[in-house]
């Protein structure tokens, strides 16, 4: 998905781009399309494993969710912890069919996310997830 | 220090209706700029009387008077209306509070989730001997609940019952019996606000400008309107830093903690007062900090998280302590949590970690027993947090590039919305690891065993009397030491 908003958004700037620098030199546009189509690639690449980076398990007491190539983040939220859980989707993913699930618990940085789910996954999850805080359920 | 000892209100099923005297203590922040307004502009005439602009400053005078008029028509017209239309009482375990005239709403807290309970004072309503009780529920600001206004000594029943019956103790118990811990007195809390107050922030916001200056006249001669801008600037940080100081001296005056059985009570204020009572298990976190300017001192300030508190006051509502001798304020911190901070042993970083945090790592610190984790840091300011495992949320741990290729990670504990951030800061990767599974067991066990309410819990002694009279020489005193 993100491969697709970098490819519409990127081909036509590097296009702009050249073209403004054709006026000027044609070396130079050479050089811009070179670049461009480099910057691309490595968004491309640095995408693909990104998108490989993100994972979630579920434990017994507790959701691991796991993300980042550069910056790693390894998330444990026990399941008596979550005060509720979201199913979202925002344009671009409504686009592709995908949606988010999102955990939140009394801490505002509590940070866990599943993104890039199957809507029926996602429901399936967050009534598991919910069934599980329900059970385990422990006050502040 | 309750004045009035109050029959315990009768709440069950009854409703309860709001003091009549609730729009003047509604419109009272109006009052008060009205009458500032008509001291000011009466010394104002009296000083140009022979101006020619006579006329023209009497119509504004005029305009001013109108809307300053119908503000107070509007507040007390808001004051009688919630004055007229709210009902509040007790019902099968939940507060109720029913207000609005057009817009109905209905408000309930159960009492098992109260968070804290505050009696708040503002000028006005302390004149009128009214009172604001805030039940404080975790959540958005939204979620706590105001009843505003009632009798003070109605309020402190009121606040004494809802503790009781949240604590389970039941129903009509009396105002639960308090000794008082410690007195901040007026001097030391002025000298804590300010040495407080120095910092590289405040430094720069005040000096910067002024170098700028500095440098901008002597590069290139004299420049009015460098020089203009520069003193505006420095005139702005100096009002900004007044106000701050203004605000921290008004609502921390006077600041007293006591304990009794249903908590922690902190009462504070000068103008507004206000008394907060926070059960022992509903502080979420702590920090014990020594700003670089308490510590030739010896002195430290306390500041807790506590779910619900968030909003405009935060920065006060949170303070556990503004300052104390740090002996005092580990033994308070060490209350808490029910263990002693100071006897957590708490390790460095790998030596590795200085290519990622070159001075600083040696001050990092994380430990941890059965009960609570600490972490501590800072080189010039130091500080030390501590959380019970049972009180954790949510365990995270996150690696950049630079730490990844050192082999190095963080584990942060979630706490509750506040002043208090829980890091373990550039550990090496595979301790990390370990960190972060290690508490996520303890908190799930701490919470298994939390489900049947422990008993307080007995803290360290209180450090002897010295650690106290030697502030008491220093300006600060302990209203008397603790059994």
């Amino acid at each position: 998905m993100r491969r697709a908003v970098l490819l519409v958004l990127g081909i036509p700037f590097v296009g702009a781009a050249a073209a403004l620098l054709y006026n000027w030199s044609a070396v130079a546009c050479d050089v811009a399309i070179g670049v461009g189509f480099l910057a691309l690639l490595s968004g491309w690449v640095i995408i693909g494993r990104n998108w490989h980076s993100w994972g979630y398990a579920e434990r017994a007491d507790d959701l691991l969710v796991t993300h980042g190539a550069m910056f790693k983040k390894l998330v444990v939220v026990p399941y008596g912890r979550m005060q509720l859980v979201d199913v979202e989707a925002g344009p671009v993913e409504r686009l592709f069919g995908v949606v988010k699930v999102k955990l939140h618990t009394a801490a505002a940085t509590t940070d866990a996310r599943v993104l890039g789910l199957v809507p029926e996954d996602a429901v399936a999850l967050r009534d598991r997830l919910r069934a599980l805080g329900e059970a385990r359920a422990a006050g502040l | 220090m309750s004045s009035v000892a109050e029959q315990p209100p009768d709440l069950e099923g009854v409703t309860h209706r709001l003091h009549p005297l609730t729009p003047v203590a509604y419109a009272g922040r109006v009052i008060g700029l009205v009458l500032a307004f008509v001291i000011l502009g009466h010394l104002d005439t009296s000083n140009s009387s022979g101006q020619a602009s006579g006329t023209s400053a009497g119509q504004a005078t005029l305009v001013t008077v109108s809307i300053l008029g119908a503000l107070t028509v509007i507040t007390l017209l808001r004051g009688t209306v919630a004055l007229m239309t709210t009902q509040y009482g007790l019902e099968a375990g939940e507060f109720r509070i029913d207000s609005g005239l057009l817009q109905r709403q209905s408000k309930r807290v159960r009492l098992d989730r109260l968070q804290s309970v505050d009696v708040i004072q503002p000028l006005t309503a302390r004149v009128l001997g009214l009172a604001e009780l805030r039940l404080s529920t975790a959540g958005t600001e939204r979620a706590s609940l105001r009843v505003r206004y009632i009798a003070y000594g109605h309020a402190q029943a009121l606040r004494a019952e809802l503790l009781g019956r949240s604590a389970g103790i039941g129903p009509g118990v009396a105002e639960a019996p308090e000794h008082p811990l410690i007195t901040i007195q007026p001097g030391s809390l002025l000298a804590a606000v300010l040495l407080e107050l120095v910092s590289w922030r405040v430094l720069l916001l005040l000096a910067g400008p002024a170098l700028a200056v500095a440098a901008a006249n002597a590069s290139s001669g004299p420049h009015p309107a460098a020089t203009g801008v520069g003193i505006g600037l420095f005139v702005y940080g100096l009002f900004i830093v007044a106000h701050f100081i203004w605000r921290r001296v008004t609502t921390l005056w006077d600041f007293t903690v006591a304990e009794s059985p249903d908590g922690l009570r902190i009462r504070r204020g000068l103008l507004a007062t206000s008394a907060q009572t926070v059960p022992f298990d509903r502080i979420q976190a702590l920090y014990l900090h020594q700003p670089m300017l308490f510590r030739p001192f010896g002195w430290a300030l306390v500041r807790m998280n506590v779910a619900g508190y968030v909003g405009r006051e935060v920065s006060e509502q949170t303070v556990l302590l503004p300052v104390a001798p740090r002996a005092f304020a580990e033994w308070l911190v060490s209350r808490v949590v029910g263990v002693d901070v100071a006897q957590v042993a708490v390790t460095r970083p790998p030596r590795r970690a200085r290519f990622r945090a070159p001075l600083w790592w040696r001050a990092e610190g994380t430990g941890s027993d059965e009960g609570i984790f600490v972490t501590r840091h800072g080189v010039f300011s130091r500080s030390i947090e501590a959380v019970p495992h049972q009180r954790t949320q949510s365990v995270h741990m996150t690696a950049g590039p630079w730490s990844r290729a050192l082999g190095l990670a963080s584990v942060h504990l979630d706490s509750t919305r506040g002043p208090v951030k829980i890091r373990a800061r550039f550990r090496d990767a595979h301790e990390a690891r370990r960190i972060l599974d290690l508490q996520a067991e303890r908190a799930r066990q701490a919470r298994r065993r939390a489900s049947a309410p422990a008993p307080l819990p007995n803290g360290a002694p209180l450090p002897d009397g010295t650690a106290l009279s030697t502030v008491a020489d220093g300006g600060a005193g302990g209203t008397g030491p603790t059994p």
